[in-house]
């Protein structure tokens, strides 16, 4: 008797303590094999949404195939703060390391500090077009270029780097920008001679820099505590974007500018200016504010880390909730992409006006919800998230919004196909 | 056979046990092993401990109708209903942190320390020090009289390793607070930070913090803003300028029906964003400030400053800034013959302000984060064995950071080595936390939502008073429409003369 209770208990200590190692573990995901070809693979759709009930309705482009990367494949770490497109390659910026990513080949080249990266954390990532160096912001570490095989490293005591906590990185002309902690800095490339730009000779009512992009003659800087900074590079003058209602508490009116003062994120596209904030989103026309908060288009969150523009019509938005996207901006449509907790399999929506229109599940979308940084390739689109690289693949790719979409018949075909595997299994039940 | 079955029964009893730690709890010092876990907290912990990399803890989430207690008429564009509202709800974090496992191969558990601690130089202040180190010095020492206090009580309770503060000073120049952070996060592995005072700095610290995912509590930033920036990792256990302004407000106009008050402020954030708040809410109830005056950090001759004051016929004077600062300010507006009332933030508690200011001192009223003054068992038993291990008296800074820290030690014994369950058991424990400077409530945005005081210095004794001691109707009904503030006020007692 004594023995039964003894073997009882044992096993379910035994039990108890293989629980935790599970959770402690960290990744009850089934492995997925790294080079497998992506499938749209639907379980079902909730019963009040019909996917084929929309075939005459004008729906975005929607990404139905993913492939992930994690450590497993290569990655030197999970936690991926920046990603950047060049051609054939995707540098990724990662908690600690380099990697890069060859298209072509499927191989991935890493890069730690003991291969002459300079820090380990890369926060940042720009592409010098003319020349094909990669600029690398280091969070805390400073500004690297890496070409030829070779890692220069400019820091606050080698450099007139301002900060070595560096946040963004862009190439403008015959200028490097960093957006870092305490200010921005920039370098000219032909001279080295290095300008610091910060309260005293910029309209920055802070200088905690958070984001910088470049496009069409314009700098644009996302600054927490004072808006979207925009340096015009012809006439070096600045114009400064903040809240109205100068509130931090409440956005009084959602049109009326950026919707509030701490800012992640700005891209400038097609005359569009896009900005990101922990609070929502906003849009320029130049003419027109436009404001956009997660309870009124579907998007996952409002706290949004980073945002990649496709276009004036579309942008992609890194939220703490997963992927939102602006994908029709005339049309009002919206999509988001997220990771179900339970199932882990990947969850697509779009919506208009505030209204769902479908849900598509899939087997795979974003790695995680907790994203961190996006980029636009061409047809495809690169997220990094907390836990992992999400390559959303663009076959198909169409901007704006389209009746009868090719994705849409492939989910149905897919859908009629599993409800057909369904009907034919047998069942046991209900005698 | 035997032995077996006492392990057995041993690993059965840590897994159900509600208790952490093992002794006899001391009343005196709630916080330190061995305590036990509410239902609340257990709750938490179970449902924290049960997710896996890309779950969410279902957790309720604080929902508050108002943010900051903020009274109705002092309310932003109160006469229209914003868009959007912010703050109002319990902040999440989504990220994969709770998986990952503890590891193994600790010596110590290292927390974090960054304060202004010798004199530096500042960007924003011109190149000059904020001169913030006499806060900072306080600050150390109720941080390292709690990390005393764990190691005594066994350390971290689950391995026995002692914690070990690693302490950082905190330098505005060129921004190198990030720095520190980064170094305090990559090099030492910290599991929580504990700082800073100067806003601007502390802003840099919690925008690093919130990069890599590291617990940042802060026990002597006032800054409204530190908060208001939707950082699920940041906390605060110290009542902001912001609930100290709302105070000082009520008081000069509700009770005192001052009409025409000045302003004189640090020329740096502190000053700025210190009297925000002021500001707004003078405007708002109709009594616009009738003269803002900056003055730089360390400012010897106030004249230019009194004269606009004078000039504006001020019947009463704010200053928000340094203690040394405020005396010598209110001493050159005495020599001026100027007799109006002076108020100041809680910088003005320190000795130096009495020292400095001599008789001038006589009257001055004080905004107050805490009451220093009550009988609780509590807090004069810190005060003892404060005075015991630094011949000195702890005061605002040493107080809150003590508080500060073992709120750090207390979610490391209950969550484990995890910064991201560090970070949820303080979000989301039941039950405020009792320090030794009082009860700590924390809000949607983990900002310590708890009552604040107005000090009166008289007889050589600075008098501290609740709003309800000063005849002030409660903060929970100033957020009502008119209509319902139907509340008696209780019986104030007479402030002193």
């Amino acid at each position: 008797m004594r023995g039964g209770i003894v073997a009882f208990l044992l096993a379910l200590t035994g039990g108890l303590l293989w629980g935790v190692g599970a959770v402690l573990a960290g990744d009850t995901t089934p492995a997925t094999p790294s080079g497998a070809q992506p499938t749209v693979t639907p379980a079902s759709v909730p019963a009040d949404q019909s996917a084929e009930q929309l075939t005459n309705v004008p729906l975005p482009f929607v990404y139905t195939k993913w492939r992930h990367f994690t450590v497993e494949d290569g990655l030197p770490n999970d936690h991926i703060f920046a990603v950047k497109v060049d051609g054939p390659r995707v540098w990724i910026g990662t908690e600690n390391g380099l990697a890069c990513y060859d298209k072509r080949t499927g191989k991935m080249r890493v890069w730690k500090e003991e291969d002459g990266l300079p820090w380990r954390v890369v926060t940042a990532i720009d592409i010098d077009r003319k020349t094909g160096d990669v600029w690398l912001g280091l969070f805390g570490g400073g500004l690297a270029r890496f070409s030829g095989g070779r890692f220069d490293h400019y820091h606050q005591l080698n450099s007139g780097l301002v900060n070595d906590v560096v946040y963004g990185v862009a190439v403008e002309n015959d200028h490097v920008w960093a957006a870092t902690t305490a200010g921005a800095s920039r370098l000219n490339l032909k001279t080295g001679q290095w300008t610091i730009f910060t309260e005293k000779n910029a309209p920055m009512e802070e200088i905690w820099n958070y984001a910088v992009h470049y496009r069409d003659g314009k700098v644009h800087l996302a600054v927490w505590g004072s808006g979207v900074l925009e340096f015009d590079v012809a006439t070096e003058r600045w114009q400064v974007y903040l809240d109205p209602d100068r509130e931090m508490e409440i956005d009084l009116y959602r049109d009326d500018g950026i919707i509030h003062v701490i800012t992640t994120g700005a891209n400038y596209v097609d005359g569009i200016l896009w900005v990101s904030s922990y609070f929502g989103l906003s849009r320029y026309d130049g003419r027109r504010w436009r404001g956009f908060y997660a309870h009124e288009t579907g998007m996952p969150s409002d706290f949004t880390n980073s945002l990649r523009a496709r276009s004036g019509q579309e942008c992609y938005f890194a939220h703490d909730k997963g992927l939102g996207v602006i994908a029709h901006f005339d049309s009002d449509t919206y999509a988001s992409y997220t990771r179900d907790q339970k199932t882990l399999r990947g969850k697509a929506a779009v919506f208009r006006s505030g209204k769902k229109l479908i849900e598509l599940d899939l087997e795979k979308t974003i790695p995680h919800n907790f994203c961190i940084c996006v980029d636009v390739d061409e047809k495809d689109i690169w997220v990094g998230t907390s836990k992992g690289l999400g390559w959303g693949i663009g076959d198909g790719y169409y901007p704006g919004v389209r009746e009868n979409p090719v994705w849409l018949a492939e989910y149905n075909q897919s859908r009629q196909k599993q409800d057909l595997t369904a009907a034919s299994t047998p069942t046991t039940t209900g005698q | 056979m035997e032995a077996i079955y006492s392990l057995t029964f041993l690993v059965g009893v840590l897994f159900q046990s509600d208790w952490i730690g093992s002794g006899t709890p001391d009343p005196l010092r709630p916080w330190l092993p061995p305590f036990q876990l509410s239902e609340g907290m257990k709750r938490v912990l179970e449902e924290i401990n049960s997710v896996n990399a890309y779950q969410v803890p279902n957790l309720p989430k604080k929902r508050e109708p108002v943010y900051a207690y903020t009274p109705l008429d002092v309310t932003p564009f109160r006469h229209v209903e914003p868009h959007k509202r912010h703050f109002l709800e319990q902040m999440e974090y989504w990220g994969p942190g709770r998986a990952i496992p503890e590891p193994q191969d600790l010596k110590t558990v290292k927390i974090g320390f960054i304060g202004p601690l010798v004199p530096t130089v500042s960007v924003a202040v011109g190149g000059r020090s904020h001169n913030e180190e006499r806060m900072g010095i306080k600050m150390l020492q109720g941080a390292k009289l709690a990390i005393e206090e764990a190691n005594e009580r066994g350390g971290y309770v689950r391995r026995g390793i002692p914690f070990e503060l690693i302490v950082r000073n905190d330098n505005g120049l060129w921004g190198s607070t990030g720095n520190e952070v980064i170094d305090l996060a990559y090099k030492e592995q910290v599991w929580a930070i504990l700082g800073s005072i100067d806003g601007a700095n502390t802003h840099i610290a919690i925008r690093v913090g919130l990069k890599i995912e590291l617990p940042m509590m802060s026990s002597g930033d006032l800054d409204p803003t530190y908060i208001e920036t939707n950082i699920p990792w940041v906390f605060r256990c110290i009542s902001d300028d912001r609930q100290q302004a709302y105070l000082l407000v009520d008081y000069m106009y509700r009770k005192l029906d001052l009409k025409r008050v000045a302003i004189l402020r640090s020329s740096n954030r502190y000053g700025r964003f210190g009297v925000r708040e002021v500001v707004d809410g003078s405007r708002r109830l109709g009594r616009p400030i009738v003269v803002e005056m900056a003055y730089p950090v360390g400012c010897q001759d106030f004249s230019i400053q009194l004269e606009r004051i004078e000039q504006a016929k001020a019947d009463a004077v704010v200053h928000w800034g340094n203690a040394e600062d405020g005396a010598r300010a209110l001493n050159q507006m005495r020599a001026r013959g100027m007799t109006q009332p002076f108020f100041a933030c809680d910088r003005c508690l320190a000795p130096e302000f009495v020292e400095i200011a001599g008789p001038n001192a006589e009257g001055v009223i004080c905004a107050s984060p805490w009451n220093p003054d009550r009988n609780d068992p509590i807090f004069l038993a810190f005060k003892e064995r404060f005075r015991a291990r630094f011949n000195e008296e702890p005061e605002t800074y040493a107080a809150h950071a003590y508080d500060g820290m073992n709120m750090l030690l207390w979610a490391i014994q209950v969550a484990g080595l995890n910064r991201a369950k560090i970070r949820d058991v303080l979000a989301y424990r039941p039950e405020p936390f009792v320090g030794v400077t009082g009860e700590i409530p924390l809000s949607a945005v983990n900002d310590d939502a708890g009552e604040v005081y107005l000090a009166k210095f008289v007889g050589g004794k600075w008098h501290y008073y609740s709003r309800q001691e000063l005849g002030l109707p409660p903060r929970e009904i100033l957020v009502r429409p008119p209509a319902e503030q139907t509340v008696q006020v209780g019986p104030a007692r007479a402030v002193q003369e």
